[in-house]
C-alpha cells in the first residue's frame, strides 16, 4: 500500500505539470496542442490503452466513441483498443479482471461499482474535481457512487435516467393532457386507461434496469427508504407499506398484469406493439419507435416521475469511468479521460447519444441537443432528482448486496403476488438487516 | 432390433403420431427461430398478426448480422478453438482411457475417480483462479485462454468413455499381436486405437458440442471482439441494453448450429454405431 | 451381464482385469527389439505412467490449482480485490441462514430431479421411436440432435420469445383455439417459471439421451425379444425385463452425466428468469454468481458453488456403486 500511494503521489506531481499546460491550452480552445503538450513525456512509443465499455443502447454511441478513442490515440501516439459488451456481462469480467491484476487500463463503471471496486481501481481525485471546476459540481448521485472514502475512484461519465414513456393521445382520451405529476393523480388517469383495456406497464421480475427504477423511486416517493443515514435499517415504516398497498393496488387498476414476468426488454416490445399506454424506460423505447414505428413515436411523450408524499425520486446509478489500479498506463488513461471529458468531445459523444444519456454536471443541461426534441426534456431534467442504492446512506456494497437479492422489487412482486403488505415489508427487513449485516 | 410392422393402423398409434408429435415439439423452437429471423420487424412486434408464417420474408436480419457484427470471423474463431481443444482432450482421453482400462499398476482405480471427479467442480466457482492460471501462461486473450481450459471439463468425459471401449475389445486380439512380435505399444496404436475409432468419434461429437456452446470462459476469457467466439459475440453485441435484435440473434444462432447439425449428420449414424459399441461385451 | 456393465466402470478396472493379462506380458520375447525407450515402455506402470501424463498434466496445471484456490475461497472472507482472511465454516453457516438459499438448494434438487427424469423417460421413448426403420431416418436423427447443439444462450433467448407475456405464440395458438381466453404468463409465477425452466432443459438435453440410448438399444439381441415373445411376454414386459436390464449400464452413465450438468445448471436460468419472479427459481448457479459477481462476494459465492460439491461426490459415489453392485 505504501508502495502504491508513493506511486500515485508521483504520479500525482507529473500530474499536476501536465494539468497546468492543460488547461492553458484548452483556454485558447486547442485540444490538439492539449494532447501534444503531454505527448513528449508522457507516452513512450507502443504505449497501449485498452479501454472495456458496456454495448450501447444507441449502435451511433459505440461508433462515435471508437472514433473519439482512435482520434485520442492519433494525437497522443496511443495504440488505443475498445472492447464492448453487454452490461451484464460486465461484472465477472471486471472481477476477473481486478484478481488476476491485468486486463483494460480503463473500465466503465455502472451506478454503485466504484465502491464494490474501490479496491481495484486508482484514484482519480484530480481528474474528477477539475472536470467539476470546469463544469459546475456533479449531480449528487453521480457523486456519491463515484467518491469511495473520500477519494473519487471514477470520473463520472453520464446518467441513463429513466423516464415515464406514454402515449399523449390515449393519455387525452382518458382525460389527461399531461402526463400525471403526482403518484394519486397517476392512478386515477391509470384506472381510466385499464378499463379501456389501454393499461401501464412495469416489470417486477429479476432484471437489473426497471424493476429496481418503482421499487426505488415508488419507495422514497412515500417517505420510505432501505436505511437510514448512518446505515441502520428503516424499511419497516407506514411509509413503506403505504406504497406496497399503492403498488398491489396500481397493480390491479392501473398496470397490465404481465408484468411479474417482465425483464428489462418486455415494457419496450409491450409498447412498441401498442398493449399498453406507459412505462418506465429509457429513452431507448422512443428512439426504436422513431427509426421503426414512426406513427407511435409521433404520439410518444415522455412525463416526470410522479411525486409522492415524500417527494419526487429517480433511482439513478449514472455512470463512470475508472482507471485501474493495476493498471501500467494509468498516466495515458487520465489523459484520454481527461480529453474525453474535455467539452469539445463529450459535446460530439453526447449528440450522438441523442438524449439518451445526460451529463454528470449541470453545465450539459445547456447542450442545443436538447433544443431539438422538446420530447426529451424530462431526461435533461432528471438527475436533478436522481437518487442512488441505499439513498440517503452511502452506496457501499451492502447496497449492492440487497441490489442483487432484489429485496425490494421481491417484496412487491410478493405483495402483489398476495402477501399482505405489512408481511412483505417485515419479509423485506428481515432480508435487509442481513444484508447490512 | 427387429421391428416387425404391424397393421398400418397400428402403426400409426403406435409410431408415426408419436415420431411427429416428438418431431414437432424437437423442432418447433428451431421453427421459430427460423421465423423470427426471416421476419421483418414491423411483424415481430405485431401481437394480433399470426406468428406462424410471413408474407414478407426478408434476409435483412442476416444482412444486418454480418454489418453489424463480426459474424464470419466468429464463426472462424469458434470452429479453431472446438476442433483444437477437442483434439487436444481426445489425444489426452485416448491414451489416458487406455491406459487405465488395460493396464495393470497401482494407481489406476483411484486415477480414475480422480479424473471423473474434475468434472464435478462447478466453473462458475473456478474461473476466478483459473484466470490467474491464463495469465502465468500469458495466453489470456488469445484462443489458447479457452483451447487449455476447456480440456478441464472435456478430458474427464473423454477418458471415460473411451476408458468403456478399451474394456469392449477383447484383449487377445492385442496379446495375438504381441506373440507375433508386436511391441506394447505398436499393439496399442496399430491394434486397439483403431478398433477404438467409434468411441472416439463419440467422444469427439460431445467434446466438439461442449466447447462450441461454452459461456463463462469464452467472456471472461476471450476480451477483443475480433476473438469472440459465436455465442459470446452474438449474445454481447447484439442485446443492447434493454433493446434485443431479435432477427439477428436469431439467424446468429442458426448459422451457428445448422451447419454443425449437417455435419454431424454424417456422423450419426457412426456415431449410433460408435456407442454401441460401448456396451457391447 | 457382466462384460456390458465392465467396461463403463472404473473401479472395476482392476478387480475385473482377466487373469490372463500379466502372464502374457511376462511371455512376450523381446529380445528381437532394441533395448531402450521401447524397451522402457513395455513395463505397465512406466508406460502407464508415460499415457497418463498429457492428461494429467493439464488436470493439475489447470484444474489442481484453481480448485484449492477455489476452496480457500469458501471459507474466507474475500471479496472483489481484497485479500481474504480465514472465517471458517461462516459462509456456510451464513448460507443456512439465508432464505434465498434455502429456495435455490430446493430448487436445484426439483430442477434436477424433475428433469433428468424427464430426460431419461422422454429420451427412452425417442430413442425406441427411432430404433423403427423408416424415410429420412437419418436426417430426423441428425435433426434431433439440433437443439443440443444450438449455443443455450441463444436457444433460451428464443424460448423466453415464445414465453413472452405479450408475445407468446404459445398464448396465441391456445386462444385462438379457444382454450383459453386469459393469457398465461409463463414466467410470471414462480411454480410456472420452475415448470418451464425444466421443460427448456429437457428439450435441449432429451437429444443427448435419444441419440445415446439409441445406440444402446441397437446392441440389444432380436433373439432375446423373440424369445420372451413366444414365452407369452407382451411389449411392456419384453422392453421392461428385456430391454431395460440390457442398456441399463450406458443408462446409468448418461444419466451420471446428466444429472451432473443438470446440477450446476447455470447459463439457462440466468437467461431465462435470472432467478426471478420473487427469487422462487433461482439455483445454486445463478445465486452463486449473483453474490460472487454482482455483489463481488466471492467468498461466499464459492461457498454456495461449493456446496454441490458434496452433494455431486455422494451421487457419484452412490452410483458406482449401485453399477458395481448389478455387476
Amino acid at each position: 500500500m505504501i508502495n502504491l500511494g508513493g506511486v500515485t503521489r508521483l504520479d500525482r506531481r507529473a500530474f499536476l505539470r501536465v494539468a497546468g499546460a492543460a488547461t492553458g491550452a484548452a483556454a485558447v480552445g486547442g485540444i490538439p496542442e492539449i494532447v501534444r503538450a503531454q505527448k513528449a513525456p508522457s507516452f513512450p512509443k507502443g504505449t497501449k490503452l485498452n479501454i472495456l465499455e458496456w454495448v450501447s443502447f444507441v449502435p451511433a454511441s459505440d461508433v462515435e466513441f471508437k472514433r473519439l478513442a482512435a482520434e485520442f490515440g492519433k494525437l497522443a501516439g496511443v495504440d488505443v483498443t475498445v472492447d464492448l459488451i453487454n452490461m451484464n456481462d460486465l461484472n465477472p469480467r471486471i472481477a476477473s479482471a481486478i484478481e488476476t491484476k491485468s486486463g483494460p487500463d480503463i473500465i466503465m463503471m455502472i451506478s454503485n461499482w466504484p465502491h464494490l471496486y474501490a479496491d481495484g481501481l486508482a484514484d482519480v481525485d484530480d481528474l474528477a474535481e477539475e472536470i467539476a471546476k470546469r463544469d459546475g459540481a456533479y449531480y449528487e448521485h453521480n457523486k456519491k457512487v463515484s467518491v469511495v472514502g473520500g477519494s473519487w475512484k471514477a470520473v463520472p461519465l453520464c446518467s441513463v435516467p429513466s423516464t415515464w414513456a406514454y402515449r399523449e393521445d390515449w393519455f387525452k382520451e382518458a382525460g389527461a393532457s399531461k402526463f400525471p405529476d403526482t403518484w394519486d393523480e397517476w392512478r386515477k388517469v391509470g384506472i381510466a386507461l385499464k378499463k379501456k383495456n389501454q393499461p401501464m406497464g412495469q416489470a417486477f421480475g429479476h432484471s437489473l434496469g426497471d424493476p429496481n427504477n418503482w421499487a426505488y423511486s415508488v419507495t422514497w416517493g412515500f417517505g420510505g427508504s432501505e436505511i437510514d443515514h448512518s446505515g441502520k435499517v428503516i424499511i419497516n415504516s407506514k411509509e413503506t407499506i403505504e406504497a406496497v398497498k399503492f403498488t398491489v393496488a396500481a397493480w390491479k387498476d392501473c398496470l397490465d398484469e404481465g408484468g411479474l414476468a417482465w425483464d428489462d426488454s418486455s415494457n419496450n416490445r409491450a409498447y412498441l406493439a401498442g398493449t399498453i399506454s406507459g412505462t418506465i424506460n429509457g429513452a431507448s423505447i422512443y428512439f426504436v419507435a422513431k427509426r421503426q414505428f414512426p406513427d407511435i413515436a409521433k404520439v410518444t411523450g415522455h412525463g416526470h416521475m410522479p411525486k409522492g408524499p415524500g417527494g419526487r425520486f429517480y433511482n439513478i446509478g449514472g455512470q463512470g469511468r475508472a482507471v485501474m489500479k493495476y493498471s501500467k498506463n494509468q498516466q495515458v488513461a487520465k489523459e484520454f479521460l481527461r480529453w474525453f471529458m474535455d467539452r469539445p468531445q463529450y459535446d460530439k459523444w453526447m449528440a450522438a447519444n441523442d438524449g439518451y444519456t445526460v451529463g454528470p454536471t449541470p453545465y450539459w443541461e445547456r447542450h442545443p441537443l436538447w433544443e431539438k426534441d422538446p420530447k426529451l426534456i424530462p431526461f435533461r431534467e432528471a438527475s436533478k432528482f436522481g437518487r442512488w442504492p441505499g439513498y440517503p446512506g452511502t452506496p457501499s456494497r451492502k447496497a449492492s448486496e440487497a441490489l442483487v437479492k432484489y429485496i425490494l422489487v421481491d417484496m412487491y412482486a410478493q405483495a402483489i403476488k398476495g402477501m399482505k403488505a405489512e408481511d412483505a415489508v417485515k419479509w423485506a427487513e428481515s432480508e435487509l438487516k442481513k444484508a447490512y449485516a | 432390433m427387429a421391428v416387425r410392422y404391424g397393421s398400418p393402423l397400428k402403426r400409426a398409434v403406435t409410431f408415426y403420431i408419436p415420431l411427429t408429435v416428438m418431431v414437432g415439439a424437437t423442432l418447433f423452437p428451431f421453427y421459430w427461430m427460423v421465423i423470427t429471423s426471416i421476419r421483418p420487424d414491423s411483424e415481430l412486434y405485431n401481437v394480433k398478426m399470426n406468428p406462424f408464417f410471413t408474407l414478407h420474408p426478408t434476409f435483412k436480419h442476416f444482412q444486418d448480422l454480418f454489418e453489424l457484427t463480426m459474424f464470419p470471423q466468429w464463426a472462424w474463431n469458434t470452429l479453431f478453438i472446438a476442433v483444437v481443444s477437442t483434439g487436444i482432450s481426445l489425444f489426452c482421453g485416448l491414451l489416458a482411457g487406455y491406459a487405465l482400462a488395460r493396464l495393470q499398476f497401482r494407481w489406476a482405480p483411484s486415477l480414475g475417480t480422480v479424473i471423473f471427479i474434475t468434472y464435478l467442480v462447478p466453473p462458475t466457482l473456478l474461473f476466478i483462479p483459473l484466470g490467474d492460471v491464463v495469465k502465468a501462461f500469458g495466453i489470456g486473450d488469445t484462443p489458447w485462454a479457452v483451447i487449455l481450459t476447456y480440456p478441464t471439463f472435456l478430458i474427464p468425459f473423454c477418458t471415460w468413455l473411451l476408458m468403456g471401449y478399451f474394456k469392449t475389445i477383447p484383449r487377445e486380439i492385442e496379446d495375438c499381436a504381441r506373440i507375433d512380435g508386436a511391441s506394447r505399444i505398436q499393439a496399442m496404436v496399430r491394434i486397439s486405437f483403431p478398433l477404438a475409432v467409434p468411441g472416439i468419434l463419440s467422444a469427439g461429437i460431445f467434446a466438439f458440442t461442449l466447447s462450441w456452446n461454452e459461456f463463462l470462459y469464452a467472456l471472461v476469457f476471450l476480451s477483443s471482439p475480433q476473438q469472440k467466439t459465436i455465442p459470446i459475440g452474438v449474445f454481447t453485441e447484439l442485446v443492447r441494453g434493454d433493446v434485443f435484435y431479435w432477427g439477428p440473434l436469431m439467424a446468429g444462432a442458426l448459422l451457428g448450429s445448422i451447419p454443425v447439425a449437417l455435419v454431424y449428420s454424417f456422423f450419426v449414424e457412426h456415431y449410433v454405431t460408435a456407442l454401441t459399441g460401448a456396451v457391447k461385451g | 451381464m457382466a462384460n456390458q456393465i465392465e467396461p463403463i466402470l472404473a473401479k472395476s478396472a482392476t478387480t475385473g482385469a482377466p487373469a490372463i493379462a500379466a502372464p502374457v506380458v511376462v511371455a512376450v520375447p523381446q529380445s528381437r527389439r532394441p533395448r531402450g525407450l521401447g524397451h522402457f515402455l513395455e513395463q505397465e506402470h512406466i508406460l502407464a505412467g508415460a499415457l497418463l501424463a498429457p492428461t494429467l498434466v493439464i488436470l493439475t496445471l489447470f484444474i489442481a490449482y484453481p480448485f484449492v484456490l477455489g476452496i480457500w475461497l469458501a471459507v474466507s472472507d474475500k471479496v472483489v480485490g481484497r485479500p481474504g482472511n480465514f472465517v471458517g465454516l461462516h459462509n456456510f453457516w451464513v448460507n443456512l441462514n439465508d432464505t434465498i438459499f434455502l429456495r435455490a438448494f430446493q430448487n436445484t434438487f426439483v430442477y434436477t430431479f424433475i428433469a433428468t427424469v424427464l430426460k431419461l423417460a422422454l429420451g427412452m421413448g425417442a430413442a425406441l421411436l427411432l430404433n423403427h426403420h423408416f424415410r429420412f431416418k437419418r436426417i430426423v436423427r441428425a435433426g434431433m440432435l439440433l437443439p443440443w447443439i444450438v449455443p443455450t444462450v441463444l436457444s433460451t433467448l428464443a424460448w423466453q420469445w415464445m414465453f413472452d407475456a405479450t408475445f407468446s405464440v404459445f398464448n396465441w395458438t391456445l386462444m385462438n383455439v379457444g382454450l383459453i381466453s386469459q393469457r398465461i404468463l409463463w414466467l410470471g409465477d414462480g411454480t410456472m417459471a420452475m415448470g418451464c425452466l425444466v421443460l427448456v432443459n429437457v428439450w435441449r438435453g432429451m437429444p443427448f439421451f435419444a441419440i445415446t440410448l439409441l445406440a444402446g438399444l441397437q446392441t440389444v439381441n432380436p433373439d432375446l425379444h423373440e424369445a420372451a415373445e413366444i414365452d407369452g411376454a407382451n411389449a411392456w414386459q419384453r422392453f421392461w425385463r428385456v430391454t431395460l436390464p440390457l442398456i441399463k449400464p450406458i443408462m446409468l452413465v448418461v444419466v451420471l452425466f446428466s444429472m451432473i450438468a443438470t446440477f450446476a445448471d447455470f447459463q439457462l436460468i440466468y437467461v431465462l428468469t435470472r432467478g426471478g419472479p420473487y427469487s422462487s427459481t433461482h439455483v445454486f448457479g445463478t445465486y452463486a454468481y449473483e453474490i460472487a459477481m454482482r455483489a463481488a462476494k466471492l467468498g461466499q459465492g464459492a461457498s454456495i458453488s461449493l456446496f454441490l460439491f458434496p452433494f455431486l461426490l455422494m451421487i457419484i459415489v452412490f452410483q458406482l456403486w449401485y453399477i458395481r453392485r448389478s455387476d
